[in-house]
């Protein structure tokens, strides 16, 4: 469990860089986290995603299905490679403000 | 996590779990100074419960057999993986204080006393043994190395150190009933998606009944297929509607697997068995078929008689008399062998004709739970082309994930992709272009490191997918 500074706030996260507390979740937050998941700036198609994701946790508890992700946000896996290097996971959910996805995953 | 260095020696070791999580799961972290003496007490508690530890630690002659039978040894070339040696961490200590050799004569015969170094090496090598007992079924004393694997792990836990995967996972099983934090709304929102899918390939709708009262079976998915294995949800919802079954799924208890058995089989794999029989009672359950999940159904199929005591389930403590537990590819097999599934391998989405899939065995299936046959029964009749891997059935090699030892952390990721070496020779010697793994710990492992790690690029999934794509409708329920 680590203290680092994220957009100049001092953030909670866990060995994986998970933030550990979702509720102080804000996008200012997620441009700040973003670099750490190798991505420089979150264009209007990375927001599209972080937003899908963000409301269906908020909605469920938990990240969506990696197909519903795809499907819902429009566009196709190898695409969101592309916009999250480290993956929907932890790239994009990371971003997001979600916990660390648990069990055989 | 930063390498742990014990006499000179570095140890990779998965990320451990949080105070945070400790707490979630009611574990006390011990203090460092009183870890090795409390460590001992468990031994010596699990040392009087369990006869197959005190085999595995009286027994071994070092003939040797099974050290080229480990895939953790081949991959690594570490001798502490070799499955005797690492029986002999444990043994050394078993030796020191539960044998008169070795309380008189100490490291004259290889006894070793138990200290801090000893629970940190235990920490990195319990956790690099998949627990897929390859090693038990080839030593000729019988001695099944995945029992002290048990057991070091159960005494880990008893004194804090516990991975952090291991323990986010049992803790959301004790807060919602699965190790993936799936809620109800989850569940219903995900079966809506998957119904749409299946209605735009079939032209008809089938639907995922969530918590339906009385329901003949209730059929336990393993939660990952939540995140990662939409066709394995989809291919069991599709069996079921074709036998016409009055089925559902529980929000209460939506896993297959149990990494309790894995880890810590007092409070974790009890709390699963327990929310099983509460959803039977609630929901009028008169069978319950366990989807895709290989340690899952050795826990579920082997100790739940065992586990369904009167504290767990009070006056239905004989339901394990009552209900039957069956595995989905047994129920499906049932109906294969009776020719009343109709199933075209030559028209399935998923195995297109010219394609050859590879089988990979889940250890847990055939060397714990006798599932070889039926594995095939379903395969053969759904797909065009199967080509096998040698050796298979119980004699197969892991995938190197077994026992959810699916770490991220650069090292241990490092050492999955090892683990994995034999497996991935096999797959590649088999030339097949599509691999079927029915089990989630087997397909995470896949998708983790086949592509990233041993660059190969294949497509993967479960067994019951390709029977749903497979089977020949002509409108809704067909018996
Ligand atoms: S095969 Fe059995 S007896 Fe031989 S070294 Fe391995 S564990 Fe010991
Ligand atoms: S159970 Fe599997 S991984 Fe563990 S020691 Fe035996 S062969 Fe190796
Ligand atoms: S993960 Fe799969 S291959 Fe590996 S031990 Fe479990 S069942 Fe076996």
């Amino acid at each position: 469990m680590a203290m680092i500074n994220i957009g100049g706030k001092q953030v909670e996260v866990d060995e994986d860089g998970f933030i550990q507390d979702p509720e102080i979740w804000d996008e200012e937050l997620a441009k700040g986290i973003a670099p750490l998941e190798e991505v420089n700036e979150l264009t209007e198609d990375h927001w599209k995603v972080v937003r899908y994701i963000r409301e269906y946790y908020l909605r469920t508890g938990v990240a969506p299905m990696i197909r519903m992700l795809c499907k819902n946000s429009g566009f196709t896996l190898k695409q969101i490679y592309e916009l999250f290097p480290t993956g929907p996971a932890k790239g994009a959910c990371k971003i997001a403000g979600l916990p660390k996805p648990t069990g055989c995953v | 996590m930063p390498k742990k260095i014990v006499k000179g020696q570095e140890l990779s070791q998965p990320a451990r779990a949080s105070a945070r999580v400790l707490k979630r799961l009611y574990v006390r972290e011990i203090p460092d100074e009183e870890k090795p003496a409390e460590a001992l007490k468990w031994l010596d508690y699990y040392r009087k419960d369990r006869r197959s530890l005190v085999m595995a630690m009286e027994s071994c002659v070092k003939c040797g057999v099974c050290a080229n039978e480990c895939h953790a040894y081949l991959g690594t070339k570490d001798p502490n993986n070799i499955p005797a040696g690492r029986a002999d961490l444990m043994r050394k200590v078993y030796k020191r204080y539960f044998t008169v050799q070795g309380r008189l004569f100490g490291n004259l015969v290889g006894a070793e006393d138990i200290t801090m170094d000893t629970l940190e090496k235990w920490f990195s090598y319990y956790y690099q043994c998949t627990e897929c007992r390859r090693c038990g079924h080839v030593c000729p004393f019988g001695i099944d190395t995945c029992e002290v694997t048990m057991a070091g792990r159960e005494i880990l836990w008893g004194i804090g150190m516990i991975p952090d995967l291991q323990g986010a996972a049992s803790a959301a099983v004790y807060e919602r009933g699965n190790q993936g934090n799936m809620t109800k709304q989850a569940l219903i929102e995900t079966h809506d998606f998957l119904s749409d899918e299946i209605e735009e390939e079939r032209g008809f709708r089938m639907e995922f009944p969530v918590d339906k009262p009385n329901s003949d079976i209730l059929y336990v998915p393993s939660s990952a297929d939540y995140l990662l294995n939409p066709e394995t949800l989809k291919g069991a919802c599709q069996f079921f509607e074709y036998v016409g079954a009055n089925w559902t799924i529980s929000s209460h208890m939506t896993e297959a697997g149990n990494f309790g058995l894995l880890t810590e089989q007092h409070s974790v794999q009890r709390e699963l068995v327990e929310r099983l029989w509460r959803t039977v009672a609630e929901l009028g359950i008169k069978k319950i078929v366990f989807g895709e999940c290989g340690h899952g159904w050795r826990a579920w199929k082997m100790y739940t008689p065992t586990l369904t005591d009167y504290a767990i389930a009070g006056s239905g403590y004989d339901y394990h008399n009552r209900v039957p537990i069956v595995h989905i590819h047994d129920e499906v097999a049932a109906y294969v062998k009776m020719g009343k599934l109709k199933l075209n391998p030559r028209d399935n989405r998923l195995a297109p004709v010219g394609k050859s899939i590879t089988l990979h065995d889940p250890c847990n299936y055939c060397r714990a739970c006798n599932l070889i046959q039926n594995l095939r029964v379903n395969l053969y009749a759904s797909v065009p082309e199967v080509r096998e891997m040698t050796p298979n059935g119980e004699k197969n090699f892991c995938c190197g994930g077994g026992s959810a030892v699916l770490y991220d952390d650069p090292e241990m990721y490092e050492l999955r992709g090892k683990f994995s070496l034999k497996k991935v020779e096999q797959i590649k010697a088999t030339g097949a272009d599509i691999l079927c793994a029915p089990c989630s710990i087997c397909k995470a492992q896949f998708y983790g490191v086949l592509k990233e790690y041993h660059h190969l690029d294949i497509p993967i999934q479960g067994l019951i997918d390709f029977v749903g794509a497979a089977l020949v409708f002509k409108g809704h329920r067909q018996i």
